[in-house]
């Protein structure tokens, strides 16, 4: 028998389950990169010794520019990729390098939004075949009770009336249904995280909030943890409870929303809080203060401090030697810099 | 004298399910030196406003009239040949978007800049590529980049490099097309504080047409509110970023997450309406939170909106049962009542429901009568109309600013 969708969060009750669903300790990701014959390979540190902990029933932003190890951080929690050193628990349990049949559970647990709404679904089949699928993979129900709980998911993702919505193509959607069927996707299998790769990055400005609105209901609703992955420091400051910022494969600042944006420690967070505008007139009347340079590679990234060369208040024989360690100098809010305070 | 002064610029291209009504009826002027941003949502015809004022036309298009006068020229009266020769680069040209992933990759980029130079106006190679490290220079790259190919630059230098090559032939107004909407936050404010410094030193008027409306206040002194393919409000930037006269604007300034306010960024409930059939009256009317009686509802859309009422779970109970529903003209809707009942008992039922729901559900306030016949119920609209563009510097086409204007009273 199965449970029925979106009720009952797992057997036991919520009061059993353990506090932290996420838990980085030190994880790193490294790709090996091939540099010419004879030369050997060398790693890549896409993602290097981050720690984070996301709690049940919490959004977690992970916020950095393109090429910062955010996308790869996402798909190495999920064990879509094996981390290459540290340790990573789900509720509690290691799942560093369990082989992929040890993680079946996990697949069904651990549910992902992709960012792409016009790829991400097959286009030869109806919305409710869409959302059908895991089910049917993971052999839960009877086609009737799959069929009721297409209709809740579709419901639930406010695709109403559900049956309007069950027959429907792919390509007779907008950007925003569709987006809310991959949502009602990765509900299907009452996840307890969801990872949001760029979820709205492909949408229309106006459909963007309500799809951020809606996934912050659900969470609300299901107690579901998110990773919500994305370059939008605004977005992430009004649809998460908690912030982290990634330059370089590294978190450089990481704590609650409230505290990271308003009172940003890391330089660098402070950086990208100046280059972003809210509408404001005024705005044209000055320069905006920008960074010099570009993001380092991730093959040779610069020694000490990967910020150091670009960063304002860098200080020579400190930051460009020492690697700073993550230090909690506020409540609950921890940064990587040795000059903040 | 305006730079360039739209006059009804109007520009729909065929499909198969009817004419798009892109660009219709648009007019602003831009002074030199200044910017205007168009700003909207996708597919308000922002794009099409650029490639209707250059020419950069598809074959099916439907109709394509108006007037556009640049330094005192109409050039919608120009041949090809000489818009081509005179206008398109020469006088105004553009940053596309994502242009900078369409330099030819096995060209090197200081060639590709002076290329229009030499191609089309026989300079000597050795003097377009002088003049293109010259443009080079002004968009803040060096000399070196000159021989470099694409592949060895970085996305900002690429955007750099279209930068030069829409200065190369010094045109008094350039069009940016979401000009970094592909580029990191970095990089897009570099590029910013770039055309900030390029708009003075060269004293360059720019159309900035985005979607963002943080972006949109780092250039604009003239913001333009695009909506189904209409300006509905435009004026001055201090003006309408701080107190907006149309409710559009409103939702739209209230729909950006802000980083430096704790307000809740809100949805603008509905999609853009499909530019084939715009609606009648005010195109926003459907979509607006303060919609009323003149705002131009048809039969047709309130047949529509009772049925979507029926459909949802929530809102089915409060709806009179009845049967079938009938458009007889515009603003005529007849109501058949269900087996059941009798005409008079469901008029007396809908007339109930058109009153205690009116504020919810604002379609109802186009609801001007109804009536039992022998076995019908005929329900008559108020007869709305498309509202003008009103106002002197800052217009905006919305019957809730004529109507307070004609009391002098603006609301805020």
């Amino acid at each position: 028998m199965m449970s029925s969708p979106l009720e009952s969060p797992a057997p036991g009750g919520p009061e059993s389950l353990p506090e932290n669903v996420l838990e980085l300790r030190s994880l790193s990701k490294y790709f090996e990169i091939g540099r010419g014959l004879f030369r050997g390979v060398v790693p890549l540190k896409a993602v290097d010794r981050v720690t984070l902990t996301v709690h049940r029933g919490e959004t977690v932003a992970i916020v950095g520019e393109s090429g910062c190890g955010k996308t790869t951080l996402g798909r190495t929690v999920i064990r879509l990729l094996e981390p290459t050193d540290g340790e990573l628990l789900y509720n509690g349990k290691d799942i560093t390098h369990l082989p992929e049949k040890a993680i079946h559970w996990l697949r069904r647990s651990a549910q992902m939004i992709p960012q792409d709404p016009y790829s991400s679904v097959n286009p030869a089949f109806p919305v409710y075949r869409i959302l059908e699928e895991p089910l049917i993979i993971h052999r839960q129900g009877d086609a009737d009770e799959r069929m009721e709980a297409v209709m809740k998911a579709l419901s639930n993702v406010k695709l109403n009336p559900p049956e309007f919505f069950a027959n429907k193509y792919p390509h007779m959607l907008s950007g925003g249904q569709r987006q809310r069927v991959a949502i009602a996707r990765s509900l299907m299998l009452n996840p307890e995280f969801i990872l949001a790769d760029e979820p709205v990055s492909m949408l229309d400005a106006s459909v963007r909030i309500s799809i951020l609105r809606l996934l912050r209901s659900i969470q609300g609703n299901f107690r579901i943890s998110f990773l919500y992955i994305t370059h939008d420091l605004a977005t992430a400051k009004h649809f998460s409870d908690r912030i982290g910022i990634m330059y370089a494969g590294q978190l450089v600042e990481e704590g609650p929303v409230g505290s990271v944006l308003k009172e940003a420690l890391h330089p660098y967070t402070q950086a990208l809080m100046r280059a972003i505008p809210d509408p404001d007139p005024a705005n044209r009347l000055q320069m905006r203060q920008a960074l010099p340079g570009e993001p380092p590679s991730l093959i040779a990234p610069p020694s000490g401090c990967h910020f150091h060369p670009r960063c304002p208040i860098a200080k020579a024989g400190l930051c460009d030697v020492q690697e700073p360690e993550m230090r909690e100098l506020r409540p609950d809010h921890r940064v990587a810099c040795h000059l903040a305070s | 004298m305006p730079v360039l002064d739209i006059r009804h610029l109007i520009y729909w291209y065929r499909t198969r399910k009817g004419p798009v009504h892109a660009v219709d009826d648009i007019s602003f002027k831009l002074e030199p030196g200044e910017t205007i941003a168009l700003v909207g949502e996708s597919g308000c015809g922002k794009t099409s406003t650029a490639n209707a004022v250059l020419r950069l036309l598809p074959k099916n298009v439907a109709k394509y009239e108006g007037s556009v006068i640049f330094d005192g020229q109409d050039i919608m009266e120009y041949d090809d040949e000489d818009f081509r020769k005179e206008v398109r680069w020469k006088g105004i040209s553009m940053v596309l978007q994502g242009a900078m992933n369409a330099l030819n990759p096995t060209v090197r980029v200081g060639y590709q800049v002076a290329e229009p130079l030499v191609v089309h106006y026989d300079v000597h190679k050795d003097e377009a590529m002088q003049q293109a490290e010259e443009v080079m220079g002004k968009v803040g790259l060096a000399p070196d980049v000159m021989r470099r190919f694409p592949h060895e630059l970085s996305g900002g230098m690429k955007q750099r490099v279209v930068a030069a090559m829409a200065l190369i032939l010094k045109p008094k107004v350039v069009i940016l097309d979401e000009p970094t909407s592909a580029l990191d936050v970095m990089t897009q404010t570099n590029i910013i504080n770039l055309l900030k410094t390029l708009k003075t030193a060269e004293h360059l008027s720019y159309i900035f047409i985005t979607h963002d409306l943080g972006l949109a206040s780092e250039l604009a002194d003239l913001v333009g509110i695009m909506y189904a393919g209409q300006i509905v409000e435009i004026g001055p930037a201090d003006g309408i970023f701080r107190s907006p006269r149309h409710p559009y604007t409103g939702r739209l300034l209230a729909s950006v997450p802000r980083l430096r306010s704790e307000a809740a960024p809100e949805f603008i409930m509905g999609a853009p309406p499909d530019l084939t059939a715009p609606p009648p009256g005010c195109r926003f009317h459907l979509r607006c939170p303060v919609a009323f009686e003149r705002c131009g509802w048809s039969a047709e859309e309130v047949v529509r909106e009772i049925k979507a009422l029926q459909m949802t779970e929530e809102h089915k109970a409060l709806v009179p049962a009845m049967g079938d529903m009938e458009v007889k003209d515009p603003f005529t809707v007849i109501l058949k009542p269900a087996d059941s009942t009798t005409a008079s008992n469901l008029a007396s039922a809908f007339a109930g429901f058109t009153k205690d729901q009116r504020e919810g559900h604002r379609f109802l306030k186009s609801i001007q009568s109804v009536q039992a016949r022998s076995r019908t119920v005929e329900v008559k609209l108020h007869e709305g109309g498309e509202p003008p563009l009103v106002g002197g510097d800052w217009r905006a086409s919305c019957w809730l600013v004529s109507e307070a204007k004609a009391h002098d009273v603006i609301p805020a």
